[in-house]
């Protein structure tokens, strides 16, 4: 049975992906940070005891900050593949903590590398890297080839773990790959993303529960594509007989304002009574624009996403309105605890 | 009305320690190293969610902290953060000594930086003693046998040193176990409790466990916060052992969770060689005088009760759960 491993498992993609591989009959290990609230929503329903002898999904205490804790993981787990998906994942906040993003998403990077090296194992290394990597942009669109201009300590981290990357690959012969994945999102985005937020706050505003929803910037443009839809590329790029950099992204634009328009237009609201800027959630440097430019990964992954914008958005607000719709019922599910071996 | 600021708020002693401070007018402000993705689970099941704002703060990031101690300006900040398994140490060395050691460091490199007057609480531990042949008083030497416990020591040590080199207001509280409801499953205590409730509602499974011929002293944690800020308001600031003074083995804790609910532990429990750790404390006991002379605190909960109430508390989620 194949065995991955996949760092950053309890987020959006992590979740994606460990529901991916384990239909294609993976073993699945994910690490998990010690934390004094278990914060495994989103892969709860996969999640089976681990006394269980039929489970192929096990999570694993970990940290990316801990060399020696990456090392023995290797060294017991022997994965086949790794999915480096664990970062410090928030543009706004890396501000905050710029010393604590370098570490966990630049470092946490390298020390997976070193691992992988260190125990001699032929196991392929997958790094997430990122579309705010090209930052200030310097061509439209962006490709493999685009020169990067980061603009945030989290992009500056990222641009460190892909060098990296590539270096490894270079240097030792690392099936190691890049994935640079244009903005994704889903119902399973974190709330402080500013899609799910809109969501989450139409969902509030129509129930009652909230009357305005405070944004940064509204003309800022993305690439957004279905998260569903580029772990599958994540897959494809792992199974190709040799290690390269691709672009995912959907090929069209939008702005954060075109994203309420459609939203709050489906939900029968009008954002402009509901929606109020608040300065405090401008970046200090802000990205303008971005759009990809995936021909690359559409010829020679065969990959494409499906999802469309439109449907994206309408997805996104039906889930965040059923959340609240059977949490003010009373029939939200029960969680139930997980615990990591 | 004075602010207060608890680093690692999302964890047992954080939880009972909020719903303290504010019971007496505080403002308090929670830290965690990423607020947004917290669920904070332990302060909603005490019902202070509400009252208590997180901010994203990760000790060993400089920036973090300056920015956490000059935006709120606290009077008191009780750190409480960082890694805090024994057995999870020993899988994770580094993190562990980052979080407790160089978490701690930075933050009294903050407070001395920022030269505002703020009292620090600074959470030791009595696994800093290791193995001693004395009940352990303030004066007893450590001898860690753990990467958590150098860890702790570490920061014990940074903090004493700030206090005499710099004029801090900082303290340590050297804390003996202290269990709750809200223990994490990951300790011994609440898997015990918990497996002793499932088996009694008629699960088959077993019961693994390590090393059972441990002691220990356990107390209550929400009588142990009320430590913790008594600490603080004593004008002079010093180091306290805080503990009930009554040692009994990890086998008397198992006979008496799983007598609570009328099994006989025998019957459930295994033993497992796997969760033995690399270099064990066989027996921890203290003579915690000094806090009842000094901040006139004493433990009125003892382990047996510490044990029923653990048991009730698992029973009525049980239920919830069930309904």
């Amino acid at each position: 049975m194949t065995k991955a491993l996949i760092t950053g498992i309890t987020g959006q993609d992590g979740s994606y992906l460990a529901e991916l591989l384990l239909k294609k009959g993976y073993e699945v290990f994910g690490l998990v940070r010690r934390s004094s609230s278990f914060n495994t929503g989103r892969i709860d329903h996969i999640y089976r005891d681990s006394h269980d002898p039929e489970t192929r999904l096990r999570l694993v205490y970990g940290d990316l900050n801990d060399a020696s804790s990456l090392n023995h993981m290797l060294r017991t787990i022997r994965p086949d593949e790794i999915y480096n998906l664990g970062a410090q994942s928030h543009v706004r906040v890396s501000f905050d903590v710029p010393e604590y993003t370098a570490e966990v998403t630049g470092l946490g990077c390298l020390r997976i590398l070193e691992a992988i090296r260190e125990s001699g194992l032929n196991c392929k290394f997958y790094q997430a890297s990122s579309s705010e990597l090209y930052g200030k942009v310097v061509e439209v669109p962006q490709k493999e080839t685009t020169p990067f201009y980061p603009r945030s300590p989290y992009a500056c981290a990222k641009a460190f773990a892909y060098y990296i990357t590539v270096n490894y690959r270079e240097s030792y012969g690392t099936f190691a790959t890049n994935g640079i994945l244009f903005n994704h999102e889903s119902p399973r985005r974190g709330e402080t993303f500013v899609t799910r937020k809109i969501t989450r706050g139409i969902a509030n505003i129509k129930f009652g529960l909230d009357d305005k929803l405070y944004l940064g910037n509204l003309d800022a443009k993305r690439d957004w594509g279905f998260a569903g839809d580029y772990v599958e590329g994540m897959w494809m790029m792992m199974q190709q007989a040799e290690p390269d950099d691709y672009v995912l992204a959907t090929g069209e634009t939008h702005s954060v304002r075109e994203f309420l328009d459609l939203a709050f237009d489906y939900a029968g609201l009008d954002w402009k009574k509901h929606v109020e800027i608040d300065p405090r959630y401008f970046r200090p440097a802000e990205v303008d624009l971005l759009l990809g430019d995936s021909t690359k990964a559409r010829k020679k992954l065969g990959w494409q996403p499906r999802v469309s914008f439109p449907e994206l958005v309408r997805m996104m607000v039906d889930a965040d309105l059923e959340l609240i719709r059977a949490r003010v019922h009373g029939t939200g599910a029960s969680t139930r605890p997980v615990r990591a071996d | 009305m004075p602010t207060a600021v608890i680093c690692g708020v999302t964890g047992q002693d954080g939880a009972y320690l909020s719903e303290l401070l504010l019971s007496k007018g505080y403002q308090v402000i929670g830290t965690s190293r990423d607020a947004e993705a917290t669920r904070a689970s332990n302060l909603r099941r005490i019902g202070v969610a509400d009252r208590v704002p997180i901010v994203s703060t990760t000790l060993t990031d400089f920036r973090s902290v300056m920015q956490l101690l000059t935006k709120y300006k606290p009077d008191e900040l009780y750190n409480l953060a960082g890694q805090s398994s024994v057995s999870l140490s020993f899988e994770q060395p580094v993190e562990t000594l980052e979080s407790i050691g160089q978490g701690t460091i930075t933050l009294l490199e903050a407070i001395r930086f920022i030269g505002r007057p703020m009292r620090l609480y600074n959470a030791g531990s009595a696994e800093c003693f290791g193995d001693s042949a004395e009940p352990c008083t303030e004066e007893t030497p450590f001898r860690p046998r753990s990467p958590y416990a150098v860890a702790k020591a570490t920061a014990h040590w940074a903090l004493a040193n700030y206090r005499e080199a710099y004029g801090l207001h900082a303290c340590t509280g050297i804390l003996f176990n202290h269990e709750s409801p809200l223990r994490s499953p990951r300790f011994v205590t609440r898997k015990i409790v918990a497996a002793a409730c499932r088996i009694a509602s008629g699960s088959k499974e077993k019961l693994k466990l390590g090393n059972i011929d441990v002691e220990r002293d356990w107390g209550w944690a929400p009588e142990y916060v009320d430590a913790m800020w008594r600490i603080l308001q004593h004008p002079v600031p010093k180091d306290y052992v805080i503990a009930t003074g009554v040692t009994v083995s990890l086998r008397d804790f198992i006979q008496a969770a799983f007598g609570h609910v009328g099994l006989n532990w025998h019957d459930h429990v295994e033993n497992n060689p796997e969760l033995i750790r690399p270099s064990e404390i066989r027996r921890g006991h203290a003579n915690p005088q000094l806090a009842r002379e000094l901040l006139g605190w004493q433990a009125k909960v003892h382990v047996e009760q510490v044990v029923t109430r653990m048991i009730e508390a698992e029973r009525t989620a049980e239920k919830v759960l069930e309904n």
